[in-house]
């Protein structure tokens, strides 16, 4: 780091302070450019820190706008600025792996003189040229049932987790990395933004345990930041990832949690930043900021970036426009929905609105595709029926409705999975189940072949035979 | 926003069901007491024949007819169920059913093999889905019977008793019907129909000396012809009963279900209001918003 303020090019003079957002003076001849990085010594009672600003705006006569990546208490006007005259850049290369590290590089869980960082890049990136990209579509088991067969994972393809406040995501995603990041080999990247620092550490614990972190690089910027971490931290992540898809030719897992709070961040700066608040109060570059961060989560020629991200949903309104931006941006997307959840369903995957680009006869083949079909069919029609057996009761049904119906309640039932993260909780221990055998189970149950067994067997089961099993249970 | 235009759209739609159900509810109200009227009216032609059959049956003990011979060696046992043709009447073909195939059940443990006889489109639907046999089928009258409608059953019916289980015929019939005990109360009830068993009824007041009968040609003579007709009648009040409960039955049902449509529309209409006003409250921070920022960058 020290290489850097070498480097420096200009000194200016803090000018304004309005909470993260600072506007400083420069000489006309050296004003930085968009994405520097700034320094700014700050004494607060005695105590001197160093704090990185990046530039965001240039407002003209010698001004230009930075964003703050820590707490801007006790810095006055006339503070002299530097300019380091590059952007904030992370550590990459094996260093990363096994350490948990800020936005800005900076190793939180060992001190940084310990670590011999040989290599920074900055964050600040472009895509991948258009001639590099790969469209690989080979299917990712999970070995989660409703996830497999509805919501097909994309390997080396983009999934998106989303949901309310409350319904699973960040559990589904823990479960994720256990499932497969575990069994993969490869180099994994997990990027906390803007979540609970809680699970940072129970994170940073359990894979210790399970001696996965000396593959994994770990990046917060947890809800105690200030918006400008939050904002750059999911693209300090992406770069050591991309580092390893790059340079060292590895196939690369990114978690991302939450891609949400990225969006919150920017629009939290957005406005102090002069610019007008778009639909529900958004940035006006809403898209713009997302599209750039995601264009860069993608796999190249031969060397894979799997990424997984949870988004928050506001208010549980999917048409949000945070949400909503991700949308496009993804392979697969898997829904977690309130009312699921409610009924005790877990993971509670909405089937009928979550989705995967692979949803296709020639990728998956005619039986899952069919199978999957057919599932959705069944539960679109039971959620028809629901108001008409609200109303008027389950007898007015016709006998083919009734038999759908009766149908739907076990397919209902079975998309429930035992969870590895979850044991604590359901003090079940989890369960694997093979794609295949989940397409040949839930086609018996479309089939109407297990319509003799009561629908509580059907609950949080793995394969079909626990289901037979705790019929027999059931019965005693 | 998507979500009011949704809600108000569902609240239209069941505000249309809504209507639909309680003009139901009416109409069965009124249907009702015409039911009950055609049971009362079918009761002096009912006790007169059974008093007929009493008085034959008692003045010529140890008569004997196809009709009341039990038949050991028919293995067969029909069971006519009389269900309706329409819905919208809760559980009532349901039970019915239930009744039915409990029977169909025990039958069986006794080793005996029941045939289904079906009235109504209802039930008929239920055994045609399951793909089962079924013997014989009416309906077309359940709303209110007529007596014709009693004689085609009672005919077939009485035709299939004389036969032999080899020609397809039957050794006992059951009947599972709904009997309207009350406005609120109707039973599923399941009677043995044949042979017949005449319960013998005196006429008059206690004590009186029963009128005494000559027959012409003969007691056997009359025997055929009353029998068939009180096999008939006995049917006809079975379909009236059944018609009445079923009224009943649609009322009640009918009436829940406005309830619950109400019900529905409440708190659908609560969640309309709460989206409208979201998006409201939202706007109006959007627009006060965006004037501050404008106001803001105007000041500098």
């Amino acid at each position: 780091m020290t290489a850097q303020v070498e480097t420096a090019t200009a000194t200016g003079r803090v000018v304004r302070v309005i909470g993260p957002v600072v506007d400083v003076e420069f000489p006309a001849d050296a004003i930085p450019g968009i994405y520097n990085a700034l320094r700014v010594e700050v004494t607060l009672a005695g105590e001197t820190r160093t704090l990185t600003l990046e530039v965001a705006q240039d407002l003209g006569d010698n001004m230009v706008r930075a964003i703050s990546m820590q707490p801007t208490d006790g810095m006055v006007r006339g503070t002299a600025v530097t300019d380091t005259g590059e952007p904030i850049s992370v550590p990459v290369g094996d260093v990363t792996k096994g350490h948990v590290w800020n936005a800005l590089g900076e190793p939180l869980d060992v001190p940084a003189a310990s670590l011999e960082i040989n290599e920074r890049w900055g964050i600040h990136r472009s895509a991948p040229p258009f001639d590099q990209l790969e469209s690989r579509t080979e299917m990712l088991e999970t070995g989660i049932k409703v996830i497999d067969l509805l919501s097909p994972y994309v390997k080396g393809g983009k999934i998106g987790l989303f949901g309310g406040a409350g319904v699973g995501k960040t559990v589904l995603i823990q479960e994720m990395i256990r499932r497969v990041a575990r069994n993969f080999g490869g180099t994994s990247v997990f990027a906390g933004v803007g979540e609970r620092t809680r699970e940072g550490n129970d994170l940073w614990v359990e894979m210790a345990e399970a001696d996965v972190l000396k593959d994994t690089a770990l990046v917060f910027g947890q809800m105690d930041e200030p918006p400008g971490t939050r904002l750059r931290v999911a693209l300090g992540g992406l770069t050591m990832a991309e580092y390893f898809r790059d340079v060292q030719n590895q196939d690369v897992m990114l978690f991302i949690d939450n891609i949400f709070r990225f969006t919150q961040a920017g629009s939290e700066v957005s406005t102090l930043l002069g610019r007008m608040p778009s639909a529900v109060g958004y940035q006006p570059t809403l898209a713009d900021e997302m599209g750039q961060l995601q264009e860069r989560i993608t796999s190249t020629r031969g060397h894979s970036i799997t990424s997984m991200q949870a988004v928050y949903v506001p208010a549980d309104d999917i048409t949000d426009p945070a949400p909503h931006t991700v949308f496009a941006h993804l392979d697969a997307t898997t829904e977690l929905s309130r009312d699921i959840s409610a009924k005790g369903i877990f993971p509670a995957v909405d089937p009928l609105t979550s989705t995967s680009r692979i949803m296709d006869r020639q990728i998956l083949g005619d039986e899952h595709y069919n199978v999957a079909q057919e599932v959705k069919r069944i539960l679109q029609k039971y959620k028809e029926l629901q108001d008409i057996i609200a109303i008027l009761g389950i007898d007015e049904l016709s006998e083919e409705d009734k038999v759908t119906v009766q149908r739907a309640r076990r397919i209902e039932r079975f998309l429930s999975h035992p969870m590895y993260v979850a044991e604590q909780f359901t003090g079940q221990p989890g369960v694997t189940v093979p794609k295949d055998e989940t397409v040949a189970s839930f086609k018996a149950i479309a089939e109407g072949k297990y319509d003799h067994l009561p629908e509580q067997a059907f609950f949080m089961c793995g394969g079909i035979e626990d289901v037979e099993k705790k019929a027999r249970e059931l019965e005693k | 926003m998507a979500q009011v235009r949704e809600l108000r759209q569902q609240i239209k739609s069941v505000k249309s069901t809504a209507k639909i159900t309680r003009a139901q509810e009416m109409i069965a109200t009124s249907r009702i007491v015409k039911a009950q009227q055609a049971v009362a009216a079918s009761k002096p032609y009912a006790d007169q024949i059974t008093q007929a059959l009493s008085a034959l049956v008692s003045h010529h003990v140890g008569i004997d007819h196809p009709l009341l011979r039990e038949q050991p060696e028919d293995n067969r046992s029909a069971v006519l169920i009389v269900t309706s043709d329409r819905g919208f009447c809760g559980a009532y073909n349901a039970n019915v059913i239930r009744e039915a195939e409990s029977l169909i059940k025990a039958l069986r443990e006794q080793g005996r093999e029941p045939v289904p006889y079906v009235v109504g489109n209802k039930g008929i639907t239920w055994y045609r889905f399951r793909g089962r046999e079924v013997n014989g089928t009416w309906h077309g009258f359940s709303d209110r019977p007529a007596f014709a409608d009693a004689e085609t059953i009672g005919r077939r019916l009485v035709q299939d008793f004389l036969k032999s289980d080899a020609e397809g015929g039957v050794g006992e019939i059951h009947v599972v019907y709904t009997e309207f005990v009350s406005m609120l109360t109707q039973q599923v009830q399941v009677r043995r129909l044949m042979p017949l068993e005449i319960e013998e009824r005196h006429g008059g007041e206690q004590g009186s000396v029963p009128p005494s009968y000559d027959f012409e040609p003969t007691a056997e003579a009359a025997l055929d012809l009353l029998l068939p007709n009180y096999v008939e009648s006995r049917i006809f009040h079975m379909l009236l009963q059944s018609a009445a409960s079923f009224q009943a039955a649609v009322r009640r049902a009918m009436k829940s279900a406005t309830d619950n449509a109400n019900e529905l529309i409440g708190v659908y209409t609560r969640q309309m209001n709460q989206a409208r006003q979201a998006q409201i409250t939202q706007e109006i921070s959007e627009i006060v918003g965006g004037a501050n920022a404008l106001a803001d960058s105007g000041g500098e």
